[in-house]
């Protein structure tokens, strides 16, 4: 149990996708313009990464390595059947959230249906595939990985709400603050990367 | 709106198309993979030689990278104990080609330390000179990292080496194979030390100190640089047992 | 956004103002870095290195402009609730394709794109002109518009990657050109410019490349381009 808090605590701030390896960068500029938004995204990708995880899991270690049921090694179709599996997991939030919450379905626009790129989610699969995880680790990395990038999101569409109150140049407004703000950010994330996680 | 039975229609219809088209593809051009390949396989492991063969090395065409395989390069496989295996006895346990090339380290590194198959290469210079090359494998940030060390005579000389990876990142990472300056720093690094310890090369973030055991990092790639590391420590020791024995 | 289809007639493969609007609007109006907010991520990824960033870039616009093409000839067919996958298998064919015939053709380019291909593949930059342009527009115009946002990416990834690489390392493709501190990149002995340099390593990093983006973005907003000023 200790190792998977471990893992959780080591995917969510340590190795935090978001901040420390930048992935998904699109969604994460693009949609942290309110904390409400921002907030509806990082649930999404918290419920894709738990759920992909685990099933990417699944299908690396039955069906596509040598011991799997088809007795060969199969790693070559590994990108397309990752995908594949987050692609229906983000159809399957989209048409959740349409139905649910229209508002929010409206707000995230073209950045909902581009979760299924966003590359922190098949960043996050290849990551377990290269650190080896078990199935229960897979389940924790996934749900910390998600955890961070929620954390991460809010984190900056919070500075981001706040800083509409100070006197950025024109210029910068926005998008360009955003850019300069995420940068800021990781490096802040950098000096938590020398923490040894077996000492939580 | 369409119907539930168009989506399935349609969706079996383009996995079909994609299906035929890619499997086409693959199997049809095969033989000109393989063929590549292996010649790509037989030039990096070369390619730790490449300051023994020359300038000559970055003009050489497939052709020439397969005869001076044929006539320069003498293939071994050895245990994890350091013996010599036999063709029959790797017959035996489910080999089908028997020459060092052949071995795949990806399914070697994945059997029980014991059971493992190491590809070995002689090569012989132009002057006499024997030069041993091994082969290592481990992990990157990504994805695997692998490498060919050439070794002097004395087996603690590196005489060169090369690196290769499948998925680290261009410009950092993928600088381990990029950047032919990188592995030139290898080359005359002791993987023995004075008293005849084995140290293996470290590859150091903020700049090598020891002449004789360290190199420099790439900078913003520490992952990479830490997998290389630990690649040459536990790879390169894999082989001792064997030399121990030419030692003697 | 620019993206509102334009009613005419299908087919034809004219070259008018319109099409011509195509290809120059994602170099500033509608970049898709600067403005669209897509494919950040390998461009956070391939900019330490300029030739890195230029190989990425050619290969961006290949996929993108022949990706575009495709969904838009799909596009009445490919049903709304399985439109994603349909899009993901079109690019993934498309990029598996182009790598199989290179491996046969030459294989010591297939290996230098090798590490790419993951990275096009999850490039949302695809995936979303696809969705927001190829889904509703006729074959010519999606495939006008591909070319388009692929220069216009690309041009921002070149930039991005001088400034990185000629602060980080002192080089600009691959050649020593400011600094003289010893680099193993170096590919030239010749003295440089500016000897007292020292590299600033916060360049490899990846918080350099949303730094050069966000002052990109300034320029970009505050002096060339005003309309695009966030007014919100």
């Amino acid at each position: 149990m200790g190792e998977l808090v471990n893992i959780f605590i080591k995917s969510a701030f340590i190795e935090n996708l978001a901040l420390a390896y930048f992935l998904g960068m699109c969604s994460y500029l693009a949609v942290s313009k309110s904390v409400k938004t921002a907030f509806g995204l990082g649930l999404a990708v918290i419920f894709v990464l738990g759920i992909t995880m685990p099933i990417n899991w699944m299908i690396n270690t039955w069906l596509l390595s040598d011991t799997g049921i088809f007795g060969t090694d199969l790693t070559f179709l590994r990108f397309i059947l990752f995908i594949a599996v987050i692609a229906s997991m983000v159809q399957l939030v989209e048409m959740v959230i349409e139905k649910s919450s229209p508002a929010l379905y409206n707000s995230l626009g073209i950045f909902l249906p581009l979760i299924t790129v966003n590359c922190a989610i098949l960043g996050g699969s290849l990551f377990m595939v290269a650190k080896e995880y078990n199935f229960a680790e897979s389940v924790a990395f996934g749900l910390g990985g998600g955890f961070g990038w929620f954390l991460a999101i809010i984190g900056i569409a919070a500075i981001r709400e706040k800083i509409r109150y100070s006197a950025v140049p024109p210029g910068l407004r926005g998008l360009g603050m955003a850019f300069i703000l995420t940068g800021l950010m990781g490096l802040a994330f950098m000096s938590l990367m020398g923490i040894d996680p077996a000492a939580f | 709106m369409h119907s539930t039975n168009y989506i399935i229609r349609f969706v079996l219809i383009l996995t079909a198309i994609v299906a035929i088209v890619l499997s086409l593809m693959s199997t049809g051009l095969k033989p000109i993979h393989d063929k590549n390949e292996a010649v790509y396989n037989k030039s990096a492991i070369l390619s730790a030689v490449s300051n023994e063969i020359g300038d000559k090395f970055a003009t050489l065409t497939p052709d020439d990278v397969d005869a001076i395989f044929d006539k320069d390069v003498k293939q071994l496989i050895i245990d994890m104990e350091g013996n010599i295996v036999q063709a029959e006895q790797l017959n035996a346990m489910g080999y089908k080609d028997v020459s060092a090339e052949s071995i795949d380290m990806e399914k070697e590194m994945k059997k029980a330390e014991k059971d493992r198959m190491l590809p070995l290469y002689e090569y012989t210079s132009s002057n006499g000179d024997a030069y041993y090359i091994v082969s290592v494998r481990g992990k990157g940030l990504w994805d695997a990292i692998w490498g060919n060390i050439a070794l002097k005579s004395d087996l603690s000389t590196i005489a060169g080496v090369s690196f290769d990876h499948k998925a680290e990142t261009p410009g950092l990472g993928a600088e381990i194979k990029d950047s032919k300056a990188f592995q030139e720093q290898f080359t005359g690094k002791q993987l023995y030390d004075e008293q005849g310890n084995f140290t293996s090369v470290g590859v150091i973030k903020g700049g090598a100190k020891d002449p004789k055991h360290e190199v420099d990092g790439i900078s913003g790639a520490t992952i990479t640089a830490d997998g290389v590391s630990e690649m040459l420590e536990r790879g390169i020791a894999y082989y001792e047992p064997y030399f121990e024995k030419l030692k003697k | 956004m620019a993206d509102v289809a334009v009613k005419k007639k299908e087919g034809g493969l004219q070259f008018g103002k319109n099409e011509k609007k195509l290809l120059t609007d994602p170099l500033n109006d509608n970049n898709p870095i600067t403005v669209q907010v897509l494919g950040i991520c390998s461009a956070l990824a391939v900019t330490t290195l300029m030739n890195k960033a230029l190989v990425m870039s050619i290969a961006v616009i290949f996929v993108l402009a022949l990706s575009n093409l495709l969904t838009s000839l799909l596009r009445n067919a490919i049903p709304k609730q399985v439109r994603m996958i349909v899009q993901l298998v079109i690019i993934a064919t498309l990029v598996t394709v182009v790598e199989l015939a290179l491996k046969a053709i030459d294989y010591n380019v297939y290996k230098e794109l090798s590490v790419f291909i993951g990275l096009i593949i999850t490039n949302c930059i695809i995936m979303g002109r696809l969705e927001a342009f190829a889904m509703g527009n006729s074959p010519w115009r999606s495939f006008l518009d591909g070319i388009g946002n692929g220069i216009g990416y690309g041009i921002i990834l070149i930039i991005v990657a001088f400034f990185r690489e000629l602060f980080g390392k002192g080089t600009v493709f691959g050649w020593k050109v400011i600094g003289a501190t010893p680099d193993y990149l170096i590919n030239t002995t010749d003295s440089y410019l500016f000897g007292w340099y020292e590299n600033n390593n916060l360049m490899v990093l990846f918080p350099s490349a949303m730094f050069v983006i966000g002052i990109l973005i300034w320029i970009h907003r505050g002096i060339i381009n005003k309309n695009l000023v966030d007014v919100s």
